[in-house]
């Protein structure tokens, strides 16, 4: 099992829909908000996901196609 | 996770005994603290808070220090940024970077009269020690925190000023040393790595990909990662730049300051330098301190956000010349939108002509090349004077983070090429007519 802590940013056209619940029911992960802030037009969960490696992969490339930006917690990591 | 904890047990042992020089009467470090729930931790290698994800600063007895500090012991201190180690987050001497930072303040007369300003100052680390960009200062303090803490390897993942900075600091005293950058990254930037003969590794993958992994590897292995594991001690390094600004200026806060974002730690550490100076009564409060950003407009999430009036960054994919602030998805994004909004600044943003432009006629007015950050906030500079948003009479001071001889392709086609002559003196009369 690995774990992994994750910033997710939902864009205004994602933010109404369940897609932590979807990842939930299509992968084999354990999912646990930690920390978010939504409003009517944009919000942010830290949560953190448990699994084997290969799922919480799919996970991520899953949310990224849903549209949902996907870093780790620290964020942008690779500074100039 | 847990195997970072190793080094840490030391550290602790350090803490509790106090450790030499400022710090032999009584400890200045309380701990960490989070800065969204306000739990404690200990000053150990962590960054994030277990309990609300929220990150982590190091948390400083104010009182301690207040009983030492003084504007006379800082003026005897080292012509470093170590004269401020009172209030930098090392428990002893420190070990590494000890040439760092004391970079000039240059009053800008010439390039103040181009934007209107009577007041003009930059404060120039282009030319700090020993790799020519602000992120010497920050490195000094975290590789000097790393070994209190017990770390022989250090790490980072950087496109540029970092890893070179982590890397030459790393060679000075027989680090081991571990750089990570995208496999697509320019040779030239390679190069300037290699050069102090670090691990560079290349990770085949785009931005996301390495930003993940670095942020994975930082968790499992046992290295200081300054901007991940380090980070809260790290950061604090940009607080000096505060601090030289208030002692070079005759001990004054300025009235406006305009600084660079990419993560955003460095502005709101600008504005927490200038906090702790007040208030240790070593500078006389300016309320009219307002403090700008800089951006530039192919990766400006805060600037977005600050002109859409909303505190929540929408992360971008990076797409300018200004490559060492081409953070998209700034980690101090917010924090540092809070601080530009509390103190009623502004964020400007600059296209890449724009940023090219501001590069020139800082060189051309004052003699100072910059690399493009530097472009960033000229151009920057000079649409908040045009907004109205910086007065003449206002004490104002641009932060030059990073010399132009490492971004040089960035003027690529920009600047005219010599003037070609015959070796005769009626060629070059004939052709440069140096009396017009």
């Amino acid at each position: 099992m690995t774990q992994m802590r994750l910033h997710l940013t939902f864009p205004e056209e994602r933010v109404r829909e369940p897609i932590i619940y979807e990842i939930c029911r299509k992968f084999p992960v354990i999912v646990n908000i930690r920390r978010a802030d939504i409003s009517l037009d944009s919000g942010w969960v830290e949560l953190e996901m448990d699994g084997e490696l290969a799922d919480i992969e799919r996970t991520v490339s899953y949310l990224r196609e849903r549209g949902v930006h996907v870093d780790p917690l620290e964020k942008s990591i690779l500074e100039g | 996770m847990n195997s970072q904890s190793a080094p840490h047990q030391e550290s602790e042992r350090t803490l509790a005994e106090g450790g030499t020089a400022s710090s032999a009467k009584e400890s200045k470090i309380k701990g960490l603290k989070c800065r969204e729930c306000g739990r404690l931790y200990p000053a150990v290698a962590i960054h994030i808070c277990e309990f609300c994800f929220g990150p982590l600063e190091v948390d400083y007895d104010y009182a301690a220090i207040g009983r030492r500090i003084s504007r006379r012991s800082i003026e005897e201190g080292p012509q470093s940024l170590w004269r401020y180690q009172e209030l930098l987050p090392v428990t002893g001497s420190p070990t590494v970077g000890l040439h760092a930072g004391m970079t000039p303040l240059i009053h800008a007369k010439r390039l103040g009269k181009l934007l209107g300003l009577d007041n003009l100052y930059l404060k120039n680390d282009t030319v700090n020690h020993p790799t020519l960009s602000f992120k010497d200062r920050v490195v000094a303090v975290a590789m000097t925190r790393a070994r209190e803490l017990g770390f022989d390897t250090v790490a980072c993942a950087s496109t540029g000023n970092l890893a070179n900075s982590v890397s030459a600091h790393a060679a000075s005293v027989g680090m081991k040393c571990f750089v990570f950058i995208p496999h697509d990254l320019e040779a030239g930037k390679i190069l300037g790595n290699l050069i102090y003969n670090p691990t560079v590794v290349a990770v085949k993958g785009n931005y996301d990909d390495v930003n993940r992994l670095c942020s994975e590897i930082g968790g499992e292995y046992p290295w200081a990662f300054v901007n991940i594991n380090i980070r809260p001690y790290y950061a604090e390094g940009s607080k000096s730049l505060a601090f030289e600004t208030v002692e070079q200026l005759g001990w004054r806060i300025p009235d406006q300051v305009v600084v660079p974002i990419a993560s955003g730690s460095l502005l709101t550490k600008i504005r927490k330098g200038f906090q702790e100076f007040e208030k240790l009564g070593l500078v006389s409060p300016n309320d009219r301190l307002k403090v700008n950003g800089a951006q530039a407009e192919g990766c400006s999430p805060v600037y977005r956000a600050f002109v859409s009036g909303k505190n929540h960054l929408v992360p971008v994919k990076p797409n300018t010349i200004a490559k060492s602030l081409a953070i998209g998805n700034p980690a101090d994004g917010f924090y540092s939108l809070d601080v530009v909004f509390k103190s009623g600044g502004a964020i400007a943003a600059a296209s890449d002509p724009e940023i090219v432009e501001g590069m020139k006629i800082l060189a051309e007015t004052e003699g100072v090349f910059a690399e493009t950050a530097g472009g960033v906030t000229i151009a920057s500079l000079r649409k908040l004077c045009a907004e109205g948003r910086i007065g003449r009479k206002d004490l104002t001071v641009a932060y030059i983070t990073g010399n132009g001889l490492k971004t040089m392709e960035a003027l690529a086609g920009a600047l005219p090429d010599p003037v070609s002559i015959d070796p005769t003196l009626a060629s070059f009369r004939k052709t440069v007519n140096p009396s017009n």
